[in-house]
């Protein structure tokens, strides 16, 4: 429940930081247990004491001390309790502000490549082009080995800068699709129709995910439309994207082989482990000889 | 060619006007955004402009949107649109923008292209001709989005490669040229895929690229 860290809550008060350990922190259940425990030990102590009250006579004030330290102990539970939900609550949001700065960043990324790093590219691609160009003429012309000779490297060169393009292209790609500026439905409708495997797509989303969601969901739908082109076999393939007050669904069918799992270091145990850091739930069934349906459900705010 | 050129970086914008300067075309204006693009067109009236997608202020599609207007206000300004990535979306609104629809004037390609200087200058001719310059992506995605995989899967492995060029706006010649392959071959080829796809047939280039266009599309 709490982070794995010695430190106290920074929230807690004096009394709570005299009563509470620091260890304490790594396995709160068993210190609430060994808590309980003392508690209700106190509390039968004390009953038992108050039951003999005649046979104490001067002493009878002791019969109120194991029912105080039962009191104070109970109140350490619950301040402890309450202090673990509202971390739960202030670690969820900071995860959710991570995760939408996390999204923005990617997307800042792309877009420097695309003014720097492409832009140079192509200029460049370009330059070599009509250098090539003018350069064969005269190679033509004079027939020069050593013309040919540069001739040559200009053609290398200028087929590596095509390919350097390309690279960094699928690489910003990778790295954040532009058109999920436009939603889901415009990013998912390129995705759909670039892959090998026919894809049939369906998107029912009358609002806009946050931005951190549709990034998720999308590599959601690329990796199992990935893994249903690389392992399935499958004939055609079904992309749905559904939603229910405050969820997405993405559902990727196929008509393939079945037989997937989510195993130990696996694509699918990566990508439910992307799908866990938004509290989304990822559900595969996959008989032997298919069909394929992967669900994620995913909250429609991070 | 009269041209104008909207691309926000300079460098590809100079490399542009370079290129198209040698080839003795007349670079009238070169602007770096969308609202820039709409004046330099309606004062110089082009025969074809090159617009980037994406450009400032917002980086998303304002060049698109401007290519669309011009598309819809000046129907005889050709436009070929060019960027990083090729979106089936942006293909869908490009070809969808011309009064009653249509290809004629019209061009989308990857920014790559540019490095191919013969090549690019031959399609944005096209476009300012009144043709049409699809880039290769752009056909394999109207391919594998199509609902019509029965009709085309009809075809000849050969009747797919010519309908492909046929789609990117390539003339009987030019595909005679690409697949090594006689004029009078190319004309069968495209006869039958009009055939089998029950398309009524059509001898102007444009019209057969619409007809192709319209039919991957429906």
């Amino acid at each position: 429940m709490y982070a794995p860290t010695d430190s106290v809550p920074p929230s807690s008060s004096v009394l709570m930081r005299f009563l509470v350990r620091s260890r304490e922190y790594r396995r709160p259940k068993l210190w609430s247990a060994i808590r309980l425990a003392c508690g209700i030990f106190n509390v039968v102590i004390g009953v038992a004491l108050l039951a003999s009250l005649q046979r104490l006579g001067s002493l009878a004030w002791l019969a109120a001390l194991p029912l105080a330290g039962a009191a104070l102990i109970f109140w350490t539970v619950y301040r402890l309790q309450q202090e673990s939900a509202s971390r739960v609550h202030e670690l969820e949001q900071s995860r959710a502000r991570l995760v939408d700065d996390s999204a923005a960043r990617l997307r800042r990324i792309e877009r420097d490549l695309h003014d720097g790093a492409q832009a140079q590219m192509v200029a460049v691609a370009m330059k070599l082009g009509l250098a090539r160009e003018k350069l064969a003429v005269v190679a033509a012309a004079t027939a020069q080995a050593d013309l040919d000779r540069a001739l040559e490297l200009l053609d290398a060169a200028h087929c590596g800068a095509k390919e350097a393009i390309r690279e960094l292209r699928d690489l910003a790609r990778g790295i954040h699709p532009p058109a999920l500026d436009h939603g889901l439905g415009a990013a998912l409708t390129t995705l759909t129709a670039r892959g090998d495997v026919p894809v049939e797509l369906m998107v029912d989303l009358p609002e806009r995910p946050s931005a951190a969601i549709e990034t998720i969901a999308y590599f959601c739908a690329a990796e199992l439309l990935t893994n249903v082109a690389k392992h399935s076999g499958a004939r055609s393939a079904t992309v749905q994207v559904t939603h229910a007050p405050g969820l997405v669904r993405v559902r990727v069918s196929d008509d393939g082989a079945g037989g997937a799992r989510i195993e130990a270091r696996g694509g699918l145990a990566g990508l439910a482990d992307r799908i866990k850091t938004v509290d989304g739930r990822l559900q595969v069934n996959s008989p032997p000889h298919g069909p394929t349906v992967v669900t994620v459900d995913l909250p429609s705010r991070a | 060619m009269r041209i104008v050129i909207a691309e926000d970086s300079a460098v590809v914008r100079a490399g542009l006007a370079e290129i198209l300067g040698d080839r003795g075309h007349q670079v009238v204006a070169a602007v770096g955004n969308a609202d820039d693009l709409l004046t330099a067109v309606a004062e110089h009236q082009p025969d074809v402009t090159v617009v980037d997608v994406r450009m400032p202020p917002g980086y998303t599609d304002e060049g698109l949107r401007a290519a669309i207007s011009i598309r819809r206000d000046h129907p005889k300004v050709g436009v070929l649109v060019f960027s990083q990535y090729i979106e089936t979306r942006y293909t869908a609104d490009l070809l969808g923008a011309a009064p009653g629809g249509g290809a004629a004037g019209v061009g989308y390609l990857l920014k790559d292209r540019v490095a191919d200087v013969q090549e690019f200058v031959e399609a944005l001719g096209r476009v300012a001709a009144g043709g049409t310059a699809l880039d290769p992506e752009v056909v394999t995605q109207l391919l594998g989005a199509s609902r019509r995989s029965d009709g085309l899967a009809s075809l000849t492995a050969r009747e797919r490669d010519v309908m492909a060029l046929m789609a990117e706006g390539r003339s009987n010649g030019a595909i005679a040229g690409t697949l090594v392959i006689s004029e009078r071959a190319v004309e069968k080829h495209v006869a039958n895929i009009f055939s089998k796809l029950g398309l009524a047939p059509s001898d102007a280039d444009h019209r057969r690229v619409l007809a192709v266009l319209r039919y991957l599309q429906s």
